[in-house]
């Protein structure tokens, strides 16, 4: 396994929480703040839910607060089936949630409200981003470093990566298959399941199937 | 002192620190509050205030000067904006101002950034100089008297920015509202490992016996903690699985209702020698830190809590917490993951017999527990969080900051 000249550059994800200052006390209000809160607002609500240290029932806070709180279980399967990386952008989300709720409501006009203190309230967030200071030059490298990496580069790389690379690919595949030219790797990496697991379960599917490959080219070499 | 971390706190909130402190080398970060000793924000900037200055920032911190009639009044601000019902009249809003006038006259407030602690010294703000100036409000306002909350909003509005604990706490306002929730310092006496000789001095001189499990809450005697409904729960545990129960607290001076409580507790103790209600001197932090490392279960049971940071010491314990769904309590504990939360008496006791006769879960869910808290509610967490804001504020208007 010899060096490539394009190393893996680990970075990491660190944000801070903002309040916009608007909640939700039952159904008909939490679309109602959906349809105008903003972009930030529903992307921290959904594609940011993976930087929670848990997996939860469902698969976004939406779900998560129609089912536990509002205890709206149907509806909150069907939002949790939503796959915000499925859009083009948050406005074309936004309208998915606001569709499947309306749908609901339609069915279910008078859905019950949250208890008192149960609210939902709405947030935003400052993300930063920062260099970690860990290259991995080769598969062996990598193993290494996704082992010693915080939660926070993994959801960085595997999940924000997402947004920004489109067309559901992550950082570690794109690596994996461009620069390493290992594309059944890449594909193995990319087919697990980001909504079944948490950044730390992402982390431990991943070293298997590296640990696998890494195992397999030197069983290679002293062949 | 940051080096302490090392190992404990996570390496990217580690990293990130550094990287901030580069950042803002050099600058000035005042912080004011009311009291150099005593409750929990003295207690977090002594230890924040000296990583600052090691970090590169030059952090200073001043108190604010007041007499026992300006204290008076900032109590039942302080109880108003918890929800009491409490009549600050004009003078008294005025006398709060002028205190605040003359502490402004005595104090430098050149700074690069200016981070306000709790509403005494709120009408600072009328005073600044230059500089980002933040409210931080530790207070859970989820429900405040409305009359005293909105004239200390008035000064909030002229802030940058002001900080909650808890997103239920922010206020609809014009100012950008962070929420940083607070933290537990992991080398302090109430949190540092113990050695087992530590461990067993507190408990021979407290008289506790560990022939059987513990099960433990550590709080004040005041009726929001729920301490009978815990002794309830306790009897529910004891007709299935034999163990002892601790109730640890310390006198609560400023609260003459913690007599009449603790007499409540006492008497439903009354004939059960394997209930310990413990009332412990203030600083008893080592003690408190013994009692919950022998713990078998802990609980927070309250009704009502403001965020209940002494849940997340005993997380950090790596110990499944038993916990009332109120307050920051939920924000702790993941149901069924990190922990319980309940809602009843009952739920409790059956909660408490899971945890006793599943040690396996029990230590799963207590490693698990030790590790949100690792990244979730240490002080370095904190730290990164108020430099991140004084960051995003020199940044304003960007939601992706690249350092």
């Amino acid at each position: 396994m010899g060096e490539v000249a394009t190393a893996f550059d680990f970075k990491q994800h660190s944000s801070i929480v903002k309040a916009t200052g608007r909640h939700a006390a039952n159904l008909r209000e939490l679309r109602d703040v959906i349809a105008a809160v903003s972009d930030d607002s529903i992307f921290h609500h959904t594609y940011q839910y993976f930087l929670k240290g848990h997996i939860l029932e469902y698969t976004n806070d939406f779900a998560q607060w129609a089912g536990e709180n509002l205890e709206e279980r149907a509806l909150a399967e069907r939002l949790s089936n939503i796959d915000p990386y499925e859009f083009r952008n948050i406005t074309d989300l936004r309208d998915e949630l606001l569709r499947t709720i309306d749908e609901y409501l339609e069915k279910f006009p008078e859905p019950r409200a949250a208890m008192p203190g149960d609210e939902f309230y709405f947030n935003e967030t400052i993300s930063l981003t920062f260099h970690v200071g860990i290259r991995a030059q080769n598969l062996a490298e990598f193993l290494l470093a996704i082992k010693y990496v915080d939660m926070g580069s993994i959801y960085y790389h595997f999940y924000e990566a997402r947004m920004r690379l489109g067309g559901g690919v992550d950082d570690f595949s794109a690596w994996v298959d461009n620069v390493l030219g290992k594309r059944d790797l890449a594909e193995r990496i990319r087919s697990i399941d980001l909504f079944m697991h948490s950044a730390e379960g992402i982390r431990e599917h991943i070293i298997l199937e590296v640990e696998a490959e890494v195992k397999k080219d030197m069983e290679i070499i002293s062949g | 002192m940051i080096s302490q971390y090392s190992g404990i706190s996570p390496k990217g909130d580690l990293l990130l620190l550094q990287k901030l402190g580069e950042e803002l080398q050099d600058r000035s970060f005042l912080h004011i509050n009311s009291t150099r000793a005593g409750g929990g924000v003295a207690e977090i900037l002594q230890r924040m205030v000296p990583i600052l200055g090691e970090l590169g920032v030059k952090a200073r911190w001043e108190t604010l000067e007041g007499d026992e009639r300006f204290f008076d009044i900032t109590k039942k601000m302080h109880n108003a904006l918890q929800g009491n019902m409490e009549v600050i009249t004009k003078d008294m809003w005025e006398y709060h101002f002028d205190v605040n006038r003359k502490n402004a006259e005595r104090l430098d407030l050149d700074a690069d950034a200016v981070l306000i602690h709790d509403p005494q010294p709120a009408p600072l703000i009328e005073f600044r100089e230059d500089g980002r100036w933040v409210w931080r409000c530790h207070i859970d306002l989820s429900n405040p008297y409305k009359e005293v909350c909105d004239h200390i909003m008035r000064y909030c509005q002229e802030y940058d920015a002001a900080i909650f604990s808890v997103a239920k706490f922010a206020r609809a306002m014009a100012v950008d509202e962070f929420i940083i929730p607070p933290s537990i310092d992991p080398i302090s006496d109430k949190n540092r490992d113990l050695a087992q000789e530590e461990i067993e001095e507190t408990l021979a001189r407290l008289q506790i016996p560990t022939d059987r499990p513990i099960i433990l809450q550590v709080s004040r005697f005041d009726r929001f903690k729920d301490p009978v409904g815990v002794i309830e729960a306790y009897k529910l545990v004891k007709k299935y699985n034999d163990c002892i129960l601790v109730l640890a607290g310390s006198p609560a001076t400023d609260d003459p209702e913690g007599a009449v409580v603790l007499d409540e507790v006492k008497e439903h103790v009354a004939s059960d020698p394997d209930i310990y209600p413990l009332l412990l001197p203030p600083f008893s932090d080592r003690d408190i830190n013994a009692l919950q490392r022998i713990a078998t279960v802990v609980l927070q049971k309250s009704l009502k809590e403001g965020f209940g940071l002494t849940v997340s010491e005993a997380m950090w314990k790596g110990k499944p917490v038993i916990g009332g769904a109120t307050g920051g309590i939920p924000l702790q504990i993941t149901h069924g993951v990190t922990g319980f939360l309940v809602h009843s008496v009952e739920g409790a006791a059956f909660r408490i017999r899971q945890i006793l006769n599943g040690p396996e879960m029990a230590q799963k869910m207590g490693e698990l527990a030790r590790e949100f808290v690792r990244n979730n509610f240490l002080i370095t967490r904190q730290i990164r969080d108020y430099l991140s804001v004084w960051y995003a504020l020199e940044n304003k208007g960007m939601s992706i900051l690249e350092l």
